[in-house]
């Protein structure tokens, strides 16, 4: 089999994120791999250990984007692909998408994963358009995966419980994080992870103009950034019961207005 | 000059934040008020190759260098230090192991321990021997087939759960008193090894820590290590063990500081976060100065190590300069917690008791500035 795992460097969450003047300040942050897109790494690496596949990853991204390919060879992936360009610097998910298809003209896979979303954006989009413009089965928010008879069986947490369905290959599924805990790359892993294969691809690598790609970024773009409003205090009714339940109903009636 | 980390050292450093901060810290109050030694996080450590990571490949270590063995300490300790102690004291006896032990003692216990299938132990001091280390009366006898050894270890980290001590012991005394000391390999069933029951400790509590008697303990020729008086030689070796004790102290203090910052921007009083007032920005600033200086000491010395040159005097700077730092910056954590940093809902309690046990083991502070002040003191300063 042969699993290719789209991924993304996004700045860590864990940390505070800081905005001036409607632009995101990058500078002191770390970057990480998307954890919806290391739980993709983790379940290719579940099912290359179950059946035998080549797992590979592929990452749009800056110098800096290496990083994150590495975190994945070192989890165990067998070799990655560095798109790198100075045209593809603040991607939008439509231009990510035209890169990616492109990458894979003529590539032979079994399926492509990607993170349902990155946590960085949240528009949970590139693995969509991807799949429209590669003409491939697609299914979203997988919460588990397995192989049987040439088919991929999906399980998909729906509105309304766990779907299972059953995929041809190839397909492009895009991956929750509730799918798994992925696992904390081994020291031997980090070592190992050096001498895999990483190739470099540029935009001329793929047939694409620098124009092509800005043309594909405008159909949506990011204007800029704010931190959602400050949440106002909450009223604290104090009280014995009879005075917190007839306060509280006044509240919910007069001013609320929602009784 | 250059303050740079390469890709792989900043690779394992986040390799072990990740895991300190998944699968250690958010148990590490648990363990501690339970006096719980959590062996299955141990295992786990084993298998990402923490447990012997500067072990050569041969012998199933990770074959890296002290800088990144320091990184992972670090971090390993932010989320328990008992843990991290742990960590150490294997590392400790992989060392001596990797340096002083013949093929043979290579074999049968260097590759147990680097990949951490079994941890070792340490065991040097005495009820009436610490500092002291020459007072000690663990005797070695020869026989006819090897050694026997009669006496009492005590403050033995890992004893419980190791598999193999490394034991030292008095090999022949002259006219003057003076001793003559080397090492031996202690395999756990020896009969005559006696382990005793888990002190109770005011911190660190997740580490496991006995007293070891051995009672007329037959050993066989090949049990020693390092030579007749190799003991001199090995207390060398011991200095890089205080590395591991100077990373330990910069990952309690780390995580000590986080939690005053955090404490300090949301507790308010007088109308404002005390973050606004400037004796807790004078705290915080000596706390992070203090772990900043005590970081870069630790790196050099195992950065001088990794070079080959001499660190034996940079080593005890580090320990001795770290652990006084961890136990001002979690005093001061306590602090600015007030009340609450007085009671064990708050980590800054459990920091501050686990810090106090730094300027005590592994050298006492006071021991690592005679070795830093004679060291000067013969070379000369210039
Ligand atoms: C939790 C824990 C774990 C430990 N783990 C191990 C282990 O795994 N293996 C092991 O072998 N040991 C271990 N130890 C022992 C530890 O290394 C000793 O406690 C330490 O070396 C101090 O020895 P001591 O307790 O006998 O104190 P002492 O040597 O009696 O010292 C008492 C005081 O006198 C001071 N002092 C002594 N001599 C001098 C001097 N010449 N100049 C100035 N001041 C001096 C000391 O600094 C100290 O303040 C551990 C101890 C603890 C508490």
């Amino acid at each position: 089999m042969k699993i290719y795992v789209c991924c993304k460097q996004v700045p860590d969450v864990a940390m505070t994120i800081q905005i001036k003047d409607g632009k995101f300040i990058s500078e002191g942050m770390n970057y990480v791999l998307n954890a919806y897109d290391a739980s993709c790494v983790e379940e290719a690496l579940v099912l290359k250990e179950k059946y035998g596949a080549e797992v590979t990853l592929v990452l749009i991204g800056d110098e800096a984007g290496k990083e994150a390919l590495r975190k994945g060879l070192a989890m165990g992936a067998d070799n990655a692909f560095h798109i790198s360009d100075p045209a593809l610097n603040n991607l939008g998910s439509q231009a990510a998408a035209k890169v990616l298809q492109a990458f894979f003209k003529g590539r032979d896979f079994d399926f492509i994963l990607t993170g349902k979303q990155a946590q960085d954006s949240d528009m949970g989009l590139a693995g969509g358009i991807l799949s429209g413009l590669l003409n491939l089965p697609y299914v979203t928010n997988a919460v588990g995966l397995d192989v049987q008879d040439k088919m991929i069986v999906v399980k998909r947490q729906g509105d309304e419980g766990v779907e299972v369905l059953h995929m041809p290959m190839p397909s492009l599924i895009t991956c929750s994080n509730d799918m798994n805990d992925p696992r904390i790359p081994s020291l031997k892993g980090i070592m190992a992870s050096k001498k895999k294969p990483m190739e470099q691809v540029s935009l001329t690598d793929l047939g694409l103009s620098a124009d092509e790609v800005l043309k594909e970024s405008q159909k949506s773009s990011l204007k800029s950034f704010g931190l959602p409003p400050a949440r106002k205090a909450g009223a604290k009714i104090e009280g014995d019961a009879q005075t917190l339940v007839a306060t509280l109903m006044e509240k919910l009636t007069k001013e609320a207005k929602v009784l | 000059m250059q303050f740079l980390l390469s890709e792989d050292q900043k690779m394992i450093r986040d390799m072990a934040r990740e895991f300190a901060s998944d699968k250690i810290a958010p148990f590490a109050m648990s363990w501690d008020q339970n006096h719980e030694f959590p062996m299955e996080t141990i295992r786990q450590m084993a298998e990402l190759g923490l447990l012997g990571m500067t072990v050569s490949e041969e012998f199933e270590g990770a074959g890296l260098d002290t800088v990144s063995y320091a990184l992972a300490v670090m971090e390993i300790a932010k989320g328990c230090s008992s843990v991290a102690v742990t960590m150490c004291v294997n590392h400790l006896v992989c060392s001596i192991l990797q340096d002083y032990g013949s093929q043979q003692q290579k074999d049968r216990y260097l590759k147990d321990l680097a990949s951490g299938r079994e941890i070792g132990s340490f065991c040097l001091t005495e009820p009436q021997a610490g500092s002291d280390a020459q007072n000690q009366k663990t005797r070695a006898t020869r026989t006819a087939t090897g050694w026997v050894l009669q006496g009492k270890k005590a403050w033995i980290t890992n004893g419980t759960y190791a598999s193999v001590f490394v034991v030292t012991a008095v090999t022949s005394e002259d006219a003057s008193g003076k001793k003559e000391i080397s090492a031996f390999l202690v395999p756990r069933n020896a009969k005559g090894l006696i382990l005793g029951k888990p002190e109770h400790k005011m911190g660190q509590c997740a580490s496991n820590t006995i007293e070891v008697t051995l009672e007329g303990v037959e050993l066989s020729e090949d049990a020693i290590i390092g030579g007749e008086n190799g003991f001199k030689v090995m207390m060398n070796g011991l200095n890089s063990g205080r590395v591991g004790i100077a990373s330990l102290c910069c990952g309690i203090a780390a995580s000590a500081i986080r939690e005053a910052v955090n404490y300090a921007n949301e507790r308010v009083a007088f109308g404002a976060p005390i973050a606004n007032l400037q004796a807790i920005q004078f705290k915080i600033a000596d706390m992070v100065t203090g772990l900043e200086a005590s970081e870069l000491l630790t790196l050099k010395a195992a950065w001088l190590k990794d070079s080959g040159k001499s660190y034996v005097e940079s080593a005890s700077m580090a320990k001795v300069f770290a652990s006084e730092m961890v136990n001002r910056v979690t005093a001061e954590a306590v602090q600015i917690h007030g009340g609450n940093g007085y009671v064990r809902e708050y980590l800054v309690e459990k920091l501050y008791r686990d810090a106090r046990i730094t300027t005590i083991y592994e050298g006492t502070s006071e021991i690592q500035r005679l070795v830093i002040g004679r060291g000067v003191l013969k070379k000369g300063f210039l």
